[in-house]
């Protein structure tokens, strides 16, 4: 049986959501996986990965981890790894816990392997590469553990009921080992994130008809989360909104997982600043609008009816 | 004489420094073809053929200009005149016809300052907003004195009996009635040859340093100026191998401006005929060419001692931009040439402009933010828009039977060069495949480069980026010569200007023609047989920059359109005259921030013609006029001419 | 303030995998990852507001002296090219001991890189450089001034940013869109070929322990997305609902 563990990402919030989908990669080779928790409510998380399949829990609460991300993480891991040596550590392909990883590969010379989205064994993963147009197969070599950065997202979380053992820890970080320290912390989900680094970007055009249909688009923004709204120029000419939204050759470039375009025609001036994205939804009345042609999916429709229903339904979806 | 000795010598101390600034510029090699040259000479300035190009303003000047001309002789004689009161030109002074001829222009003269007060006075056209007005009263007031002192000169000369032919000088004859023939009169005469002399002599020495330096810089600024269709720049030519790191990269400051360029801010009259005419000007914004030049002039002009004091390097010179002119005004540019065609001394501002614009992308790398996509995508991707080459035949999916010319094939009878614009952007396509089936359904022989065509260079080397558009250019002529290439026609103004008159100076020489011509020859050979009956109710057409005026292709598009049936109105603004869309100089590809849009206005000027169609010749007319239109909610359909014609020539024009 | 750049050479068009399952890196069009040029614009306009130096660092083939004249046109004054056939199919941890021990052979106070390459995207190479190098890091930075315990960084998250106090020397990955890049003047572009480009070797660097951890074993393609669907009416919203969950967004 090897020994598989999961690296926990303790967010202000909880456990990150996704340390529960590498759970449930994990069991697929170790029927009791070890999950680690770093951070304040740690402890307190450690029922919850019980309950998804860990079946014991190193939990640390102290502030370090979380005022110092990153290298005091690691430095306890290596410490642990060193005395129980597990044969693969499992993280979530987030900024947080890839800082974590990166790191511990520079201190304990292990294999890494990043963006896989499914794992055989400690030594055998795979990955989508070049934007998802190709597969890899993996092998793994080198002192373990392996260390592999799974995406999220890319299975679903697996509840299982149980319960985990759980073993305290004591935070030993050296003083000149904790790096920087973070000492303001700021949000801004109410204008949510800027456009060039948003993972959702909905934009919309003169099929907007005026300012007051933006708004539409920003409900659909918040209900998703972590989506920003831009414009073709037509809607920033028309004064509907200002000339930071605007995506195109002569506004922003914009590269988001996903670019659902409302009321956009295509123009080419409008289709160089998104045509990067790595998904495109176009949702035009008209049938020949050029964007249409080149989305991966396009709606013929009015858009009054259906971002309306399409907010509906994630926020129906994100309920239950 | 010692009056004259003193004149002569401030003006030419003054003269002097105007001289050696232009001694210390960069030579302009501008001697070729003399014979064409003074055919200009004689049409611009003898004939006063620019002047002419506005009604009343061109009589003002022509009649003070030949006036002059007339009475230089005069002025001599009444130089020694002043001397010995009997001394007259051995011949001149004895015949009727010279004295009538005097009597004549001198009151032509009068008459031209009296327009010319009447226009800056009373109709006070907004051309002159920024010009010197003052200056330009004195002027006038000295050249009234000159005359009207000669006129009054000959009139007591009259009364003395001195002059012959009274009768031949009606003006000066009655106006002899004023004086007696005693002593007064003898007084006056001596009094008004000097003030003639006097007043004479003062305005050359006021010459060097005011806008009338023209009347001396203007002929040889005509004769200078380029024999090159004015879509033409000349090139910079630049070996990052062997150069050194002072290798000039288009203007920064004074010294690096050529001669004419240095002669051109001499010689400009500050008759805002160029500042009417500019459409960055009329749409509210910082440019206005004439300010331009007058800015540079002054700079130029204040450090002309260092200059020419200075010619070891000592001093440094200031920038241009932004210290005679700011950066946004470089930019606002579309380089339509309006104003060099409008210009009445062949000043060439557009020349200027591009080379200020040289210094600051290739050294400076100083330019409006958003045309850096512009310059990355041409530089990596050799389109504008960095696409993928093998997206360039994207269009051909919907056309049958393009021939896309392979490596090794036979060349085809005509390239048909499809520009960027006409590849990638979907509104451009539709010409493009229109082009297509139509020169298909004419049993054209004809074939496209498809992924080996790359951007001919033109927004990079408007934009500054001369470099850039060099490299393009030798790429291009390499697989055009590689393959046979000689006739190309063109759908997009701008490759069509570049290809027929920029590639000969790198090595490509063809025959290049735009698809207007292309079709309307077919036409008219009977190969394209459009059903004029169609009706394509009243179009009016845009000329497109780089196809009119800098190319004079005028007639062609329309008569595509008079063969598709369409019935043409006329813009205000059109033919040589025509009103840019805002595209050109690189524009396509900048923000417009300040005034009004310059597509929006020219959209408007189409829209009054009561047209339903505008037809555009240029992709770049056909984007900037549809973007107009459509944000204007207009009914007003926008379309290429090829397209009406596929219309109405074709069963299934697609598109 | 003397800041090492690090600057990976991509291939500009779709990237490929040859026979030996590896990126073809030679022959191909490449050019410097746009996404360094956001960390090289950083380090420069840092070095132009405190002083210093940029010295660029890059591992590949021979091209990626294209990626390093690139840098030097931007401004930075020294390149650093490590050019070895044996480093062909290097992974993460290679390619983090290479360029830490080249960096380590130039006095610096700050160490730039990209948040991810565009080809590889793994996203680690920079921390595993600190590490070794046992320094202090922050990944996503959008901004760096420095102040007296170091530099105030701001870091991106998911809901804003944070605000950091790093000792120095550090690393931090600069995120695109966090400044705007210059475009080379043509001057720079001349002056870039007088400037000095070391190429270390291995020996020079002596680094130990270059044999990658990890092998491809088996390539196929993805699943070809059905692309250019069109919909209409009542499956519009479930298609774009399934969309946004295919792409793990919701
Ligand atoms: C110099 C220059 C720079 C430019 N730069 C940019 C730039 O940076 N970015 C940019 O975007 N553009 C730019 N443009 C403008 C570009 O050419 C287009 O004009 C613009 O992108 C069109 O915007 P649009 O698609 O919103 O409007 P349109 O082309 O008018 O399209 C509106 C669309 O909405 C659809 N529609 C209408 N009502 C509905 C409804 N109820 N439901 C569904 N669909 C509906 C219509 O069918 C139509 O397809 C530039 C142009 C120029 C000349
Ligand atoms: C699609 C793909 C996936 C791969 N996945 C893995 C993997 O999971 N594990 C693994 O060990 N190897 C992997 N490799 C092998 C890969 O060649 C190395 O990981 C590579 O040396 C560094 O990875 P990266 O480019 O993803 O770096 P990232 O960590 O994404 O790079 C971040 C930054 O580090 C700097 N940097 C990275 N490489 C260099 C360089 N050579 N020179 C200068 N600066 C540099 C740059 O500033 C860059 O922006 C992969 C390669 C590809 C093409
Ligand atoms: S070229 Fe056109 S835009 Fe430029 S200065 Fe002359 S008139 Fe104005
Ligand atoms: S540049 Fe020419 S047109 Fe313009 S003001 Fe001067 S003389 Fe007149």
């Amino acid at each position: 049986m090897a020994g598989a563990w999961v690296f926990a990402e303790i967010t202000r919030d909880g456990p990150h959501p996704a340390a529960f989908e590498l759970l449930a990669h994990a069991r697929s080779f170790d029927d009791d996986p070890t999950a680690i928790a770093l951070g304040q409510g740690a402890t307190e998380a450690a029922a919850e990965l019980g309950a998804h399949g860990a079946a014991t829990v190193y939990a640390c609460d102290d502030p370090v981890f979380a005022e110092h991300p990153g290298r005091p993480a690691a430095h306890v891991l290596a410490g642990l790894i060193e005395a129980e040596a597990p044969d693969v550590v499992l993280f979530a392909q987030t900024y947080d816990s890839r800082d974590v990883a990166g790191r511990l590969q520079g201190s304990i010379g292990s294999a890494l392997m990043g963006n896989a989205t499914s794992i055989a064994d400690p030594r055998h993963a795979r990955a989508e590469i070049f934007g998802g147009t190709k597969i890899v197969d993996v092998e793994l070599a080198g002192p373990a553990p392996t260390l592999i950065l799974l995406r999220p997202k890319s299975i679903a979380a697996e509840p299982t009921g149980g319960t985990a053992r759980v073993v305290p820890l004591e935070a030993d970080v050296p003083e000149d080992i904790r790096g920087a320290r973070i000492v303001e912390r700021h949000e801004e989900s109410a204008s949510g994130p800027r456009l060039e680094d948003a993972k959702v970007v909905l934009a919309g055009g003169r099929g907007l008809g005026g300012p007051d249909a933006f708004a539409m688009l920003d409900e659909l923004a918040s209900v998703i989360g972590g989506a920003a709204v831009g414009a073709s120029r037509a809607a920033v000419d028309a004064g509907w909104v200002p000339y930071s939204y605007q995506i195109g050759q002569t506004g922003k470039t914009v590269k988001p997982d996903v670019y659902l375009a409302a009321g956009i025609s295509g123009a080419l001036q409008h289709v160089v600043g998104m045509k990067g994205a790595k998904r495109i939804v176009a949702i035009n009345k008209d049938a020949d609008a050029p964007l249409l042609a080149m989305a991966d999916l396009g709606v013929v429709g009015d858009l009054f009816q259906v971002l309306p229903a399409l907010t509906e339904e994630i926020r129906r979806r994100k309920g239950s | 004489m010692a009056v004259l000795t003193v004149a002569v010598t401030l003006f030419w101390r003054r003269a002097r420094s105007r001289l050696e600034v232009l001694r210390a510029a960069r030579p302009a090699a501008r001697t070729d073809h003399p014979g064409e040259r003074a055919r200009r000479e004689l049409s611009h300035v003898l004939g006063q053929r620019k002047l002419f190009q506005k009604a009343a303003p061109g009589v003002m000047h022509a009649f003070i200009f030949w006036g002059f001309l007339v009475l230089l002789p005069t002025i001599v004689e009444a130089m020694l005149a002043a001397i010995d009161r009997h001394w007259t030109f051995p011949y001149l002074g004895h015949v009727a016809w010279f004295a009538f001829l005097q009597d004549l222009f001198a009151t032509l003269v009068v008459v031209g300052v009296a327009i010319a007060f009447t226009i800056r006075k009373i109709q006070r056209p907004d051309r002159f907003r920024g010009s010197h007005m003052e200056e330009a009263d004195r002027i006038l007031l000295a050249i009234l004195g000159i005359v009207t002192t000669l006129l009054l000169w000959n009139a007591s000369r009259i009364a003395l009996g001195i002059a012959g032919h009274p009768a031949a000088a009606p003006v000066a004859d009655g106006l002899s009635g004023l004086f007696g023939a005693g002593r007064g009169t003898e007084v006056a005469e001596r009094v008004l040859v000097w003030s003639h002399l006097l007043l004479v002599l003062g305005f050359l020495t006021y010459l060097p340093r005011s806008k009338h330096l023209h009347i001396i810089t203007a002929a040889p600024n005509v004769y200078l100026a380029t024999n090159h269709p004015r879509g033409y720049l000349e090139p910079l030519r630049i070996d990052l191998d062997s150069a050194d790191a002072d290798v000039r990269l288009g203007a920064s400051v004074a010294t690096d401006l050529s001669r004419k360029q240095v002669l051109d801010l001499f010689s400009c009259t500050e008759c805002g005929r160029c500042q009417e005419v500019c459409p960055a000007w009329n749409t509210g914004k910082a440019l206005s060419p004439k300010l331009l030049i007058m800015d540079l002039r002054d700079q130029v002009a204040k450090e002309a001692p260092l200059i020419t004091a200075g010619a070891a390097g000592i001093v440094e010179l200031q920038p241009l931009v932004p210290n005679a002119v700011a950066d946004q005004v470089v930019w606002d540019c579309v380089t339509c040439g309006a104003c060099v065609r409008e210009c009445p001394v062949d000043i060439e501002h557009v020349d200027t402009i591009v080379d200020l614009r040289r210094n600051l992308v290739m050294a400076e790398s100083r330019f409006p933010n958003e045309a850096g996509a512009m310059l990355r995508g041409v530089e990596s991707s050799e389109n504008p828009w960095g696409q993928s080459a093998s997206a360039r035949t994207d269009w051909t999916a919907s056309v049958e039977d393009i021939r896309v010319l392979q490596p090794g094939d036979p060349p085809p009878e005509i390239l048909f060069w499809v520009g960027c614009a006409g590849a990638f952007d979907e509104r451009a396509q539709r010409t493009t495949q229109s082009i297509a089936r139509l020169l298909t359904a004419a049993g054209v022989d004809y074939a496209i480069l498809g992924p080996r065509e790359r951007c001919t260079g033109d927004p990079a080397r408007r934009m500054g980026h001369e470099y850039l558009f060099q490299m393009l250019a030798e790429a291009n002529v390499e697989i055009l010569n590689g393959a046979g290439v000689t006739k190309i026609v063109a759908s997009c103004a701008h490759c069509f200007n570049t290809l027929a008159n920029e590639y000969p100076d790198y090595g490509g020489a063809y025959e290049v023609v735009h698809h207007t011509e292309l079709l309307s020859a077919l036409v008219a050979e009977g190969r394209l047989r459009p059903d004029p009956a169609g009706g394509r109710g009243s179009v009016t057409y845009h000329d497109a920059c780089y196809l009119g005026r800098h190319n004079g292709r005028y007639d062609a598009p329309r008569e595509v359109l008079r063969a598709a049936g369409a019935a043409a109105v006329e813009m205000p603004r059109h033919g040589e005259r025509s009103f840019c869309c805002g595209a050109g100089g690189a524009r396509m590809w900048m923000e417009e921030t300040e005034g009004t849009r310059i597509n929006d206005t020219r959209f408007a000027e189409a829209e009054a013609t009561g047209a339903e169609t505008v037809a555009t010749a240029c992709p770049y007319c056909f984007v900037m006029l549809d973007d107009a239109a459509k944000a204007k909610g207009s009914a007003v359909r926008v379309a290429d001419v090829a397209t009406l014609l596929a219309e109405s020539t074709l069963a299934e024009p697609g598109g | 303030m003397n800041v090492v750049v690090c600057a990976k050479l991509v291939p500009t068009g779709t990237p490929t995998l040859g026979p030996d399952h590896l990126v073809v890196r030679s022959g191909t069009d490449a050019a410097l990852d746009p996404g360094d040029e956001y960390g090289l614009e950083l380090a420069l306009q840092l070095t132009e507001q405190h002083g210093g130096d940029v010295t660029v660092v890059s591992m590949g083939p021979d091209e990626a002296g294209q990626a390093i004249q690139r840098a030097l046109a931007m401004g930075a004054s020294r390149g650093v090219l490590v050019s070895d056939p044996s480093l062909r199919g290097a992974d993460a941890l290679v390619t983090a001991r290479v360029l830490a021990a080249a960096i380590g052979m130039y006095p610096f106070d700050l160490v730039v890189a990209g948040v991810e390459s565009t080809d590889g995207y793994t996203g680690t190479v920079p921390v595993t450089v600190a590490e070794i190098l046992g320094i202090a890091s922050v990944t996503a930075v959008r901004r760096l001034e420095p102040s007296d315990a170091g530099a105030r960084i701001e870091r991106m998250t998911e809901r804003g940013y944070d605000v950091y106090e790093c000792p120095l020397p550090a690393v931090v990955t600069v995120t695109a869109g966090s400044v705007e890049p210059r475009f080379p003047s043509l001057k720079g572009i001349m002056q870039a070929k007088q400037k000095p480009v070391d190429r270390p070797s291995l020996q020079d660097l002596g680094s130990r322990d270059l044999t990658a951890t990890q092998t491809v074993t088996a390539v196929t393609d993805a699943p070809t997305k059905a692309g250019g669907e069109v919909v209409q009416g009542d499956e519009a919203v479930g298609r774009i609902v399934e969309l946004l969950a295919e792409a793990k967004v919701i």
